[in-house]
Order: C-alpha cells, then sequence, then structure tokens
C-alpha cells in the first residue's frame, strides 16, 4: 500500500525534488569541511588560536580568585619574584620542578604570563603592560 | 629577628584596625625596633590624622605615588621618631586623602592593580634589607577592595580585627572561607570591642568566647579586647601608647605585641 502511494507519478515527482534539495544541502556540508581542512585555512585557525592565547590578560588579585588553586601560587610568587625560571618557582613555592614548569606553562597559553629564552634558560614572567599607570 | 610584614585587614569598617596598628607601631618603636607604619587604605585613608602632632606639613609624596612609580619607597616616609620620643624608629607612608586622588584609586585598571601587588613585593626587600625594617604594617582598607587585597597577598600574616558582633563574625567567617583559604593564607583573628557584657574578667570566660569564635572562623585567635568607653571616645589625633601608657588597652596590645614577636608561636607563612 505504502509502496503504491510513493510510486504513484505526483508522489515520485515530490520525493525527487526532497532527494534534490538533500543532495545540495550535503554538498553545502561537505564544501564547508573541505574549507576548514585545507593547509591555508589550518594555518588561519591556529594562527587565530594562538592570538587568543597569548593575548594579554591582567593576573591581578581579584582574578586570582577564578583561577585553580594550583595556578595561583605560581603567579603569587611572580609577583615576587618578577621573572623566573621553572626551577626558581620551585624554590619560591616548595613545590616540584615539574609542577611549576607545568602551571607556569599553563599560565602563558591562558594569556597570563609570557616567557622567553635567555641562553638555555626559559623565564616567565608577568608582562608590563602600557596602561599600568591608567 | 626575622623581618615580617602585617597587614590589619577587617570585613567592615569600625572594628579598630587603626588604632591597633598605630598602638602597636609605636609600642613596637619604643621597645628599640625600626617600624614602617603604612596606610593602604586609599578610600579612607586615616593615618595622618592619628600622627597629626608629628605631621607639620603636606608630605611631597603619598604612598598612591610610590604605587603608581613616580618615587621610591623612601621618598614616602615620614619618621616621626623624634616627636614621640621613641627609643627605635617609627615611618609612616601616608596615604593621599584629597579627594582627587581617592577618585582615581576607584578607576584604575586591572593592569595598574598588577603592578600594584607588584610594587609591594619590591617594597618590601627595598625597606628590609636596605633601611633594616624590623616590620612592617600595613594598615588596610575593609571588605574586599583591591589594596586590601593586594596588601594580604603581599603579607606575611594578616591580622583580621573583628568584633564578637554577629554581622561582623559571619562577615570575617566569609573573608577566611573566599579570600584567604583560597589564597592559601592562614589569617589570624584579634577580637577587639568585646561588649562589656561579655565580661573577660574570668579565664574561663574568656576561653569560652575565644573557643567559640576560633571554631566558627576555623582560625587562631590571638587575643580578645574588652570595649573600653574611653578609647572610642578619645581623639583621633591621640595615641594611647604614648599617653596613657599604662591604659588597660595598651597593656593588651603589649601581650599581642610579645604574641606576634616570638613569630614560632603563629606559624609565620615563610
Amino acid at each position: 500500500m505504502l509502496v503504491k502511494t510513493f510510486t504513484t507519478p505526483g508522489n515520485l515527482e515530490l520525493l525527487l525534488v526532497k532527494l534534490i534539495e538533500e543532495v545540495k544541502l550535503t554538498n553545502k556540508k561537505l564544501d564547508s569541511i573541505i574549507t576548514q581542512n585545507s593547509p591555508n585555512q589550518k594555518q588561519k585557525t591556529k594562527k587565530n588560536h594562538k592570538n587568543k592565547s597569548t593575548s594579554p590578560l591582567s593576573p591581578d588579585v581579584l582574578s586570582l580568585l577564578s583561577l585553580p588553586a594550583h595556578l595561583r601560587k605560581t603567579v603569587i610568587a611572580l609577583y615576587k619574584l618578577e621573572k623566573a625560571t621553572a626551577e626558581e618557582l620551585s624554590a619560591e613555592t616548595k613545590r616540584l620542578r615539574a609542577v611549576e614548569s607545568a602551571s607556569a606553562n599553563q599560565l602563558t597559553r591562558m594569556g597570563y604570563l609570557k616567557k622567553k629564552r635567555e641562553g638555555h634558560k626559559v623565564y616567565f614572567y608577568i608582562e608590563q603592560k602600557m596602561e599600568e599607570n591608567k | 629577628m626575622t623581618t615580617k610584614t602585617l597587614a590589619f585587614h577587617s570585613s567592615r569598617g569600625g572594628t579598630g584596625k587603626t588604632v591597633i596598628a598605630t598602638n602597636l607601631a609605636t609600642i613596637w618603636a619604643n621597645k628599640g625596633l625600626k617600624i614602617a607604619l603604612l596606610d593602604l587604605d586609599f578610600r579612607a585613608p586615616s593615618l595622618a590624622g592619628a600622627f597629626s602632632k608629628a605631621i607639620k606639613k603636606q608630605p611631597k609624596y603619598w604612598l598612591n605615588d610610590f604605587i603608581s612609580g613616580r618615587c621610591k619607597i623612601e621618598q614616602t616616609l615620614i619618621d616621626v621618631s623624634s616627636t614621640y620620643r621613641l627609643k627605635g624608629k617609627l615611618y609612616l607612608g601616608l596615604a593621599n586623602p584629597s579627594i582627587e586622588a581617592i577618585r582615581s584609586t576607584m578607576d584604575k585598571s586591572r593592569a595598574w592593580e598588577v603592578s600594584a601587588v607588584k610594587r609591594l613585593f619590591s617594597m618590601r626587600k627595598t625597606l628590609f634589607k636596605e633601611m633594616n625594617i624590623d616590620y612592617i604594617i600595613l594598615d588596610t582598607s575593609p571588605g574586599l577592595q583591591y589594596s586590601s587585597i593586594n596588601a594580604v597577598v603581599s603579607s606575611d600574616i594578616s591580622i583580621i580585627v573583628t568584633t564578637n558582633d554577629e554581622v561582623d563574625l559571619k562577615g570575617s567567617e566569609n573573608l577566611i572561607e573566599n579570600l584567604y583559604l583560597e589564597l592559601d593564607k592562614k589569617p589570624v583573628v584579634l577580637i577587639n570591642k568585646v561588649l562589656p557584657e561579655t565580661q573577660l574578667h574570668t579565664n574561663k570566660t574568656e576561653k569560652e568566647l575565644i573557643n567559640k569564635i576560633e571554631n566558627q572562623l576555623k582560625s587562631p585567635i590571638i587575643a580578645a579586647i574588652l570595649c573600653y568607653c574611653d578609647v572610642l571616645q578619645a581623639k583621633r589625633t591621640s595615641i594611647l601608647a604614648i599617653e596613657k601608657p599604662n591604659h588597660a588597652f595598651v597593656k593588651n596590645l603589649e601581650t599581642i605585641a610579645k604574641t606576634l614577636f616570638l613569630t614560632n608561636k603563629l606559624n609565620f607563612e615563610e
């Protein structure tokens, strides 16, 4: 009965129109996926992500309260030390070097800290900003 | 002697922070120590009033200038030791009381606040290493203000001054739970203005009160001081430790000064 209904000339036409619409929609989605995965687009997305992660955020004392507890200690140590390696942070916080390294790198990715290489050493610091005197 | 930074803080105003900080600093300075007493209450500065006898003219630089990077900490300090004939040294750092300065404090950016807390840490180095200061006492603004949190973060120990009024105790409880514990800080509590009906005349009553508040605030209580009408009525310009050294309030503070001096008892954070 059902087959019969669909195979009537009127219904068949309707079914074809629907099928064409579905194919068009699928093509659109495929195009979008292809564009997103193209090398150029990947580079752009990466760049955007990089910009986002290094966007300057101020680790002020109130922001500290919204950070996970393990990250707060690292920021407070950096208030005191100004600039420090993971080793120096570890000496200040009395936590393992690896813990400090992970925390400082996480804070860097979040945009709260900056890091720079000086010879063999990597230093973490809170960026001085132009608007500090405002 | 190990050098230390103490911050006096409270959940709300009027608990007696400034009177206690002022008298404690004077007591220590009169014992021969070098003390720096700094007014970090940028919204309602009051130290200048307390020491008005020694401050004849407006300072060239205020603490606001130091925090903003416009001068060195040494340039803000006023030596008041000779006016009060103290055996040691008492330096004051004052907050600018002008409306313009107070308004300016209110619209500082977050980046400025980061710089401010860093300046407080660098100040400690200068005062301890270059000026050989024994204690830095920070008189902060009540509640959760940037300046008071900056002071708490940069101090070795914070003393929360509270009354035994329920609202005040609840405020202190919130402060400890939502600020101190979050920042991994262990404050010490000083109960001030204990109402006469509580009567701390017997050791038993005092212990009961201290135990009750210690359990509520989950922090060590350094002392409970009775409410003295003459202390409340005294002019803000008078320093009891100088004018009435035998007053029971001053005697209480002398005991506190001694306890704080014996740092091990309080488990100072290093």
